[in-house]
């Protein structure tokens, strides 16, 4: 661990103390940092020992209900997780595949699946035995769902699937441990003025018959798990194998982003905190010209920017975080007490968005920074910063939602509908 | 089977800076910890607790300001069963004597006890005689320096502990007293999430010197038997020397740098 710290704990709970006592403990004796840029360089599989280590921790799906295998965990709680994961692995590889796609759409699928998904997919996940993620982007359209094209059709007790999903986290990892996805398809015609409609969720288990996984990609960055997709062909799944109501896909996939991108943010602020630790301990120690870099403005300045821009990430994500509280409290899904505001979901989705637009990228721009203070030695994989780079870039790029879709979330509860730009 | 548990909040060694004017610790934004060596006699509690077949309560106690809770919730994460902590305005300024006797009102307070479990010093203090008073106060054997607990049997417990010429083995009735040491190879065991929150469901207490009954002037500064005049580091060492060469060469270097420096 760095030897300049940057955390501030005050206003987290004694046992959001602890987690974060627990996980660096963990991880210093089980991912310390050439760990972490040693697995990034050789590639997916994500490391069994890890994903079970991570389980075993208590660190995926805290916010499941205890009735159901999780920890009853607030969204709060989990994003003190979440911020502690990415400041343990910035390649974000654990943040990516464990952490948020995990924990925000194993969340999910518990809250709308039947028992039987719950016991052979959920709690195993819970456990480490198995891997639960999403699976919407299409070859032809992510954020546009016009473009979507895979499709159910109904077939007695069972859905009939077929069609392509790509980009999906965790692919190779599945196939390895058993799992299964989210998968959003449509059900009915696409309505040329509400494409979102007519869409449904299903569970697809990744052993489906018919399902038949494509070559994973060749990513830039957080290589240690893997980027894939499958190809369906007449894939069966029961009838309430559905997660949530029949044309009601969208919305209930938008809870889902929702959830995970909430944690992605959290995870970006811990990246973010350890980069400017690490990028503090050589900047206070290399001179240059006589004088420690730290000393020098041009340096200092940007370093002091990021922090700003660090806490200030923080206290959105935090926000956030409690917001979600509050709308799955006033749905009596978590215990929780003293919160009577209510909040719209689209407007829960305007924070979520200012999170998923701004955060990955102020641990992208930090990880550019303190390549530039550190110079070739930055640039080199002796540090982290180039690792850290590449890996929250896929935050930036799209992972869990593009950054300029996240504008037109914001630009639609601020400016009104009538500005949405794709309309 | 009951034992106990004493532990203390002390802090973070490896972030600890010394003043260099004042000669003081400076305690200001340093995090606090669980001592490593109540650390390591939790978790010998532990251990026993979850290898034998007996129902075994294990019961955390602590000496300290409010903050100290966060000590005492980890040792219920650990696998404590119930946690009290002393903690009164009265009890400042403890030495070792008056925190002794604390502890031991406290642990009497707590009804039958089969063994007392207590770090062998504070990282902070280091002075190591806080267990060995308490077993004093309570008038029941002490066995220190011990580094693993080999059997509890018949009312008896066989434990392995350091010496200076190396370990031996001891045995004692219960109730008594044990002073862990830890060992190197020792890895402490880390609470996982799930173990943290149901550590908030379990029972937790805060007593006061009116709990614990006595006088006052018998706890904290005003009960203590010794006084502080005056801390301070020892002075810098010097720069020391490193020998690099094959050992007969480097024993002969050393030779010479001992004539040298009239240490022989």
């Amino acid at each position: 661990m760095a030897k300049t710290k940057l955390s501030d704990d005050r206003d987290l709970t004694e046992e959001q103390r602890l987690f974060r006592e627990s996980i660096l403990d963990w991880a210093e004796r089980n991912m310390p940092l050439d760990r972490v840029i040693k697995m990034n360089r050789e590639g997916h599989p994500y490391p069994k020992d890890l994903i079970k280590g991570l389980a075993d921790l208590g660190v995926i799906m805290g916010t499941v209900p205890e009735e159901r295998g999780g920890m009853g965990l607030t969204w709060k709680d989990q994003a003190v997780i979440a911020d502690v994961i990415g400041y343990i692995d910035p390649s974000i590889a654990t943040a990516a595949g464990f952490m948020a796609v995990e924990t925000g759409w194993g969340f999910t699928i518990d809250r709308y699946a039947n028992e039987e998904i719950r016991e052979k997919y959920v709690k195993p996940a819970i456990r480490g035995d198995k891997f639960i993620g999403i699976a919407t982007t299409e070859p032809g359209g992510g954020s546009d769902v016009s473009n979507f094209k895979c499709t159910a059709e109904k077939d007695g007790d069972e859905w009939i699937l077929n069609g392509e999903k790509t980009f999906i986290s965790g692919v190779e990892e599945a196939k390895e441990i058993g799992g299964g996805y989210w998968v959003n398809v449509r059900t009915g015609p696409k309505l040329p003025e509400a494409p979102h409609k007519n869409m449904t969720a299903f569970f697809v288990p990744i052993d489906s018959e018919g399902l038949t996984p494509t070559e994973p990609y060749d990513d830039a960055g957080r290589n240690a798990i893997s980027t894939g997709g499958f190809i369906m062909e007449d894939v069966r799944v029961p009838d309430d194998y559905m997660l949530g109501e029949k044309g009601k896909g969208f919305y209930h996939t938008m809870e889902g982003f929702d959830n995970a991108r909430i944690l992605i943010g959290a995870s970006s602020v811990g990246v973010t905190r350890r980069l400017l630790e690490e990028a503090a301990d050589y900047i206070k120690e290399r001179e240059v010209f006589g004088n420690p870099l730290a000393k020098y403005e041009a340096i200092q300045f940007e370093f002091v920017e990021r922090y700003t821009e660090m806490e200030a990430s923080r206290l959105l994500v935090e926000k956030t975080a409690e917001m979600q509280d509050v709308r799955y409290d006033e749905e009596g899904w978590l215990e929780r007490s003293g919160k009577a505001q209510t909040y719209k979901p689209t407007e829960i989705a305007k924070w979520i968005s200012m999170i998923k637009c701004k955060v990955p990228h102020l641990a992208k721009d930090t990880a550019d920074d303190a390549m530039h203070w550190l110079g070739a030695a930055g640039y080199s994989s002796e540090y982290i910063f180039e690792t850290a780079w590449k890996g929250v870039m896929s935050y930036c790029v799209g992972a869990e939602g593009g950054a300029n879709i996240q504008k037109i979330v914001i630009g639609r509860e601020t400016l009104g509908r009538d500005y949405v730009p794709y309309k | 089977m009951r034992f106990v548990v004493c532990v203390k909040q002390v802090p973070d060694t490896t972030e600890v800076e010394v003043d260099p004017e004042t000669g003081t610790i400076i305690r200001e934004g340093v995090p606090s910890v669980l001592n490593a060596f109540d650390e390591f006699a939790l978790n010998q509690a532990v251990d026993i607790k979850e290898k034998m077949e007996e129902n075994i309560e294990i019961i955390a106690i602590s000496m300290g300001p409010p903050q100290a809770k966060e000590a005492l919730n980890k040792c219920l994460a650990i696998g404590a069963d119930k946690a009290v902590l002393l903690t009164d305005k009265v009890f400042a300024g403890a030495d070792t004597w008056a925190t002794s006797l604390t502890l031991a009102r406290a642990i009497k307070k707590l009804g039958k006890i089969d063994l007392v479990f207590v770090g062998q010093e504070a990282s902070d203090g280091n002075t190591a005689q806080v267990g060995p008073e308490v077993a004093a106060h309570l008038g029941i054997p002490q066995l220190t320096f011990v580094t693993s607990i080999e059997s509890i049997e018949d009312q008896n417990i066989i434990c392995k502990k350091e010496t200076d010429e190396g370990f031996i083995k001891i045995e004692s009735p219960l109730p008594s007293l044990i002073a862990c040491m830890p060992t190197p190879g020792f890895v402490p065991k880390i609470p996982n999430i799930r173990e943290i929150m149901k550590a908030k469901r379990k029972p937790y207490e805060e007593w006061d010197h009116k709990k614990l009954g006595g006088d006052s002037s018998e706890y904290g500064l005003e009960g203590s038997e010794s006084v502080v005049i005056k801390t301070y580091s020892p002075p810098p060492k010097g720069k020391g020397i490193k020998v690099e060469d094959p050992p007969e060469k480097a024993v002969n270097k050393l030779m010479e740098y001992f004539e040298k420096e009239g240490i022989l």
